[in-house]
């Protein structure tokens, strides 16, 4: 589905991305894991630019609109599906169709309030599970989601990761739960400092890869911070 | 230098230097100033304006109710019409000659405006609503883009990828400031209504037209009564105006428009053609007539201007101002503390609140003739005038600010832990304000210029008494150029700052470059 | 729907204003009193009508120059015009008269007064006010501005802005009162009319201002009525304007200027008005 070969990305000044070959095939479920600032929002939003045709992206950043009910940031996701006439008159009053679409898939992520609430009245997690239904109404073959469920408890975390793996043939996750990585995916990759470290298909991988991860790229931060200070 | 105080000073921080700077400017500015107190004996015309306050006559106005209604009527069609023509031209504001265009159309004030109307639709009531809907419509076009500028791209990047662009636009971005930008509208009508209201002191059928004869013949129980209407007319706006009523109110305004006089084309034809001509060129009647001696005569003409008035008016306007904002910091800083529920107590609080009502409300106009009966004609009235009213009004947006922020579960409601929690959080919008205020307060000398105050607005309004467009519209365009460079500079001051705020705090965040990439 | 009731009464009121194009229109601002304008000159609009047989409206305006814009674009085919507004409406609109003038107004004058501080005696001769500060009335006015100006520059001969120290408009007769009286600025120029008014309403205290010089006579306020009105309102309206005006007899009317009658004038009796709003540079 998707390869390519020495990709190096850049911020300003700093590498984010360094020489990192990758190819990932349709119908694959891989999580991404790595230390914070290793390079995983940076690789997937990549990873989406290539891929948007298809791809439904839950980005870390939500892109939750204050101003709207909970039903039109839900009916984003569907904005290309239709005439932007509909869409405008739509903002205005909502349309009976999508109404009760998004209720539905509202219920099953268990947003149990009236849709019109104002986002900004809403928690944390509610909002982030928001952005998750946008992405899912979207209704895309591939989904791409940067820790899509922070701010949510396992248990829900688990049940709604079955929500997104029953709706789209490919998800390619950034994970800060490691276990949940193990135990769903069928595929794990590592970053560290923008380099892959680790890429072990299901089976094959033990929490002690992971430690190591983690660890090695401790170790290999530790000095410099030390010249620093 | 500024180097050298950064480094002395590390914890100077960058609006520290800009108020400083500001009070240094306005300190010298007030010194170069005439600021004499010369009323000797005010005291028995100052009984007579109170006696007027203290027995106000609600029955000395004719046509009371329609002068009421007509200033609700002329506000709202104006802000109406100021969306019509602003909206479009806040996409288009990206283009240099749009911004400049609209820099010069707000730098005018409604009321030259009206005068220039006046000469081509007379007393009717376009005069009165243009006269609103352009300056208005302008600095829509700025604000409005202003606040998409600052909409988050965040949500694009979510929208499905072949999302059309009229869909994106509105979901994405639009759907992101409307609350701020309706929340300005509204801000915008209460001026509106202050405008409206002003246009009554040149003709216009509003509640302005009863207010500027009653207090010029000094009818003090008359002017008086008009004042609270208009005060309570403004402070009950929340109660009167519902989203759901405007359409109503905007149809009703438009039905009980006082009749338009028919408009004469010709009216306008003359007026470019002749009126707004130099003397020396009204004979001219081909192209082949223009020799050097006309182009001396003419360049002379201007330059005689130029020296007389505009140089003059321009320096009295800047001293005037620039004294006048400074005191409008000093004024909204402490009122914007002793309004804040943060800091007072809620008695304490409302009364401030409803203090800075009445300043904000009252037009400059009415401040000023009051203080120049207490402290004579130098420019000191006209400074505390324009002070308390602006004041006020950067105050009252301030506090609308503080009153919604969170602080910290051990803040004290002491001064200390104002200066520590809140100052810090509203200092840089009220800045924004005083800076933004600055080209309004430019714009409003014109209206003291009526008053005597020689202002720029002083030689605009003889232009105009003396049927003198031409030299009218000359001073104009000064005043046009003064505040399109003072809008300039205040951008500058204030752009960069908030660029480094929002690279602080992470809102721009560097796009990733490319630099290799296979597929 | 909206979209058409709005269009449809935006037509409505086009039509309604070329109805109203019949309608013979003044306007008035008398030199003292400007309240209850309308309510006052609408009577006065209402006794028009009686003699002439023809629609008469009153609008208000606020400022001398206004009346004149007005006049100049055919919204009032008539007008109670001070000296030098009339001269400057004339000289726009050729061909346009003036029709009779109030009484007084064959025999105008303003007063100069005078903060008692100032200590400049009441004199027949005119004082010597180098030094002093000093106020006019509106710009625009004949009393309050141009003939006192031109008195001074005549009698000390020199610019007036060379004269005092510092000159002001205070934009109203009564304004030019209370700041003088208030001390504010020491000399002012008034309408004698206003003075003599505002000294009978008891508002003036003669122990802080008075009078310290009359001027000579001069002619003042005039109706001026516009070219063209026999074309659109039949052929002799002019003379029975005219008429009608000079036969004003009820008292509650010429209150409203106020007059004890008009009398006749002609454009003529104006030309010295002009002269001096040359020589002062009111006027090219």
């Amino acid at each position: 589905m998707i390869t390519f070969e020495n990709l190096t990305l850049k911020y300003a000044d700093k590498l984010a991305i360094d020489s990192l070959s990758l190819t990932i095939e349709a119908g694959e479920k891989v999580a991404i894991i790595g230390t914070s600032g290793a390079g995983k929002s940076t690789l997937l939003a990549h990873l989406y630019l290539l891929l948007k045709d298809n791809a439904a992206y839950c980005s870390q950043k939500q892109g939750l609109v204050d101003g709207l009910s909970t039903y039109h940031n839900v009916y984003m996701g569907a904005l290309a599906k239709h005439h932007w006439v509909y869409n405008l008159a739509n903002l205005i009053t909502p349309f009976k169709k999508p109404l009760s679409e998004v209720n539905d898939l509202c219920r099953k992520l268990e947003l149990d309030f009236h849709l019109s609430k104002k986002l900004s009245t809403l928690s944390g997690g509610q909002r982030q599970r928001v952005a998750l239904a946008r992405a899912l109404y979207q209704e895309q073959s591939i989904f791409i989601g940067d820790e899509p469920f922070s701010a949510l408890d396992p248990i829900m975390a688990k049940r709604l990761l079955d929500l997104v793996f029953a709706r789209h043939e490919t998800v390619i996750m950034v994970l800060h739960d490691k276990s949940a990585a193990l135990t769903h995916f069928g595929r794990v990759i590592g970053l560290s400092q923008g380099q892959l470290k680790l890429d072990i298909p299901h089976g094959e991988i033990t929490s002690n890869h992971i430690d190591e991860l983690y660890s090695g790229s401790v170790a290999e931060i530790v000095p410099e911070t030390l010249n620093h200070a | 230098m500024a180097a050298d105080v950064t480094k002395h000073y590390p914890f100077f921080s960058y609006w520290q230097k800009v108020t400083l700077l500001l009070w240094l400017i306005a300190a010298v500015f007030f010194t170069l100033s005439d600021t004499e107190i010369i009323s000797l004996e005010p005291w028995s015309e100052l009984l007579r304006m109170a006696e007027g306050f203290m027995t106000p006559d609600f029955f000395a106005t004719e046509y009371l109710l329609e002068s009421l209604w007509q200033t609700v009527s002329f506000a709202l069609l104006g802000v109406v019409g100021g969306l019509l023509f602003g909206v479009p031209l806040s996409f288009l504001y990206s283009n240099r000659l749009v911004a400049a265009f609209c820099a010069v159309t707000r730098s005018i004030h409604e009321i030259f405006w009206a005068l220039l109307f006046l000469q081509v639709f007379g007393l009717s009531p376009i005069t009165g609503i243009l006269a609103i809907a352009l300056p208005y419509g302008a600095t829509f076009a700025r604000v409005f883009n202003d606040i998409l500028i600052q909409a988050p791209h965040t949500t694009t990047q979510t929208l499905p990828a072949n999302t059309d662009r009229i869909s994106r636009y509105f979901y994405g971005r639009i759907s992101h400031v409307l609350p701020s930008i309706l929340a300005y509208v509204r801000y915008r009508f209460e001026c509106a209504l202050r405008s409206s209201a002003v246009l009554g002191f040149i003709g216009m059928p509003t509640i302005g037209f009863y207010l500027e004869t009653a207090f010029r013949q000094g009818n003090y129980h008359e002017g008086a009564a008009l004042l609270i209407l208009f005060i309570a007319l403004i402070g009950t706006i929340g109660y009167w105006c519902r989203p759901k009523l405007i359409l109503f109110y905007i149809l009703a305004g438009l039905y009980t428009l006082p009749t338009i006089p028919s408009v004469d084309g010709m009216l306008l034809w003359r007026f470019i053609t002749v009126d707004i001509l130099p003397p020396v060129l009204l004979h001219v009647e081909h192209w082949h007539q223009i020799d050097l001696n006309l182009v001396n005569q003419l360049l002379s003409w201007a330059q005689k201007l130029f020296f007389t008035q505009a140089l003059p008016g321009l320096a009295i306007t800047l001293l005037l101002a620039l004294s006048a904002l400074a005191m409008a910091h000093i004024i909204a800083l402490f009122s914007s503390a002793f309004s804040s529920r943060k800091l007072a107590g809620p008695v304490l609080s409302s009364c401030v609140k409803f203090g800075l009502l009445v300043l904000r409300s009252v037009p400059e106009y009415i401040f000023a003739f009051i203080f120049m009966m207490l402290l004579g004609p130098s420019m000191l009235p006209a400074m505390l005038a324009l002070a308390l009213h602006n004041g006020a009004l950067i105050a009252y947006l301030t506090v609308r600010q503080s009153d919604t922020l969170e602080v910290s579960a051990d803040y004290n409601g002491r001064l200390d832990g104002y200066c520590y929690e809140v100052l810090p959080q509203i200092y840089p919008n009220l800045m924004g304000l005083v800076f933004y205020r600055f080209e309004v307060i430019l714009r409003e000398t014109a209206i003291l210029g009526m008053l005597g105050v020689a202002t720029l607005g002083f030689y605009i309004d003889s232009g105009f008494a003396e049927i003198r467009y031409s030299s009218a519209l000359f001073l104009l365009v000064c005043t046009a150029m003064l505040n399109i460079v003072v809008d300039m500079i205040s951008r500058r001051l204030l752009i960069t700052n908030i660029n480094q705020q929002m690279t602080c705090s992470g809102n721009h965040q560097a796009s990733p470059k490319t630099l290799g990439s296979a597929c | 729907m909206r979209l058409i009731n709005i269009v449809a009464l935006l037509l409505l009121s086009t039509l309604s204003s070329a109805a109203f194009a019949t309608v013979f229109t003044f306007t008035a601002i008398p030199d003292e009193d400007e309240s209850q304008l309308r309510t006052r000159f609408d009577k006065v609009a209402e006794y028009l009508q009686s003699q002439l047989g023809v629609d008469v409206r009153y609008i208000p305006v606020k400022s001398y120059s206004a009346a004149v814009t007005a006049f100049r674009n055919n919204q009032v085919q008539l007008a109670w015009f001070g000296g030098l507004s009339g001269v400057q409406a004339r000289r726009l609109v050729p061909g346009s008269e003036a029709i009779a003038q109030g009484y007084e107004d064959q025999f105008f004058k303003s007063y100069f007064i005078a903060h008692h501080s100032a200590d400049i005696l009441p004199s027949e001769n005119f004082p010597n006010l180098n030094g002093y500060t000093f106020t006019y009335g509106s710009k625009g006015s004949t009393s309050g501005r141009l003939m006192p100006q031109f008195f001074i520059e005549r009698n000390l001969g020199k610019k007036a802005e060379n004269v005092f120290t510092r000159i002001g408009f205070s934009g109203d007769h009564s304004r030019t009162i209370a700041q003088v009286q208030a001390g504010a600025y020491q000399v002012g120029a008034v309408n004698y009319k206003v003075w003599e008014r505002a000294l009978a309403k008891g508002i003036v205290d003669l122990d802080k201002v008075d009078v310290i010089w009359q001027s000579p006579t001069y002619p003042d306020y005039q109706w001026t009525v516009r070219k063209g009105v026999n074309e659109t309102f039949g052929a002799d309206f002019k003379t029975k304007l005219t008429k009608a005006l000079l036969d004003m007899k009820d008292p509650q009317l010429l209150a409203s200027f106020p007059r004890k009658s008009f009398v006749a004038a002609e454009n003529a009796d104006y030309q010295p008005i002009e002269n001096i709003a040359k020589i002062i540079g009111l006027i090219d």
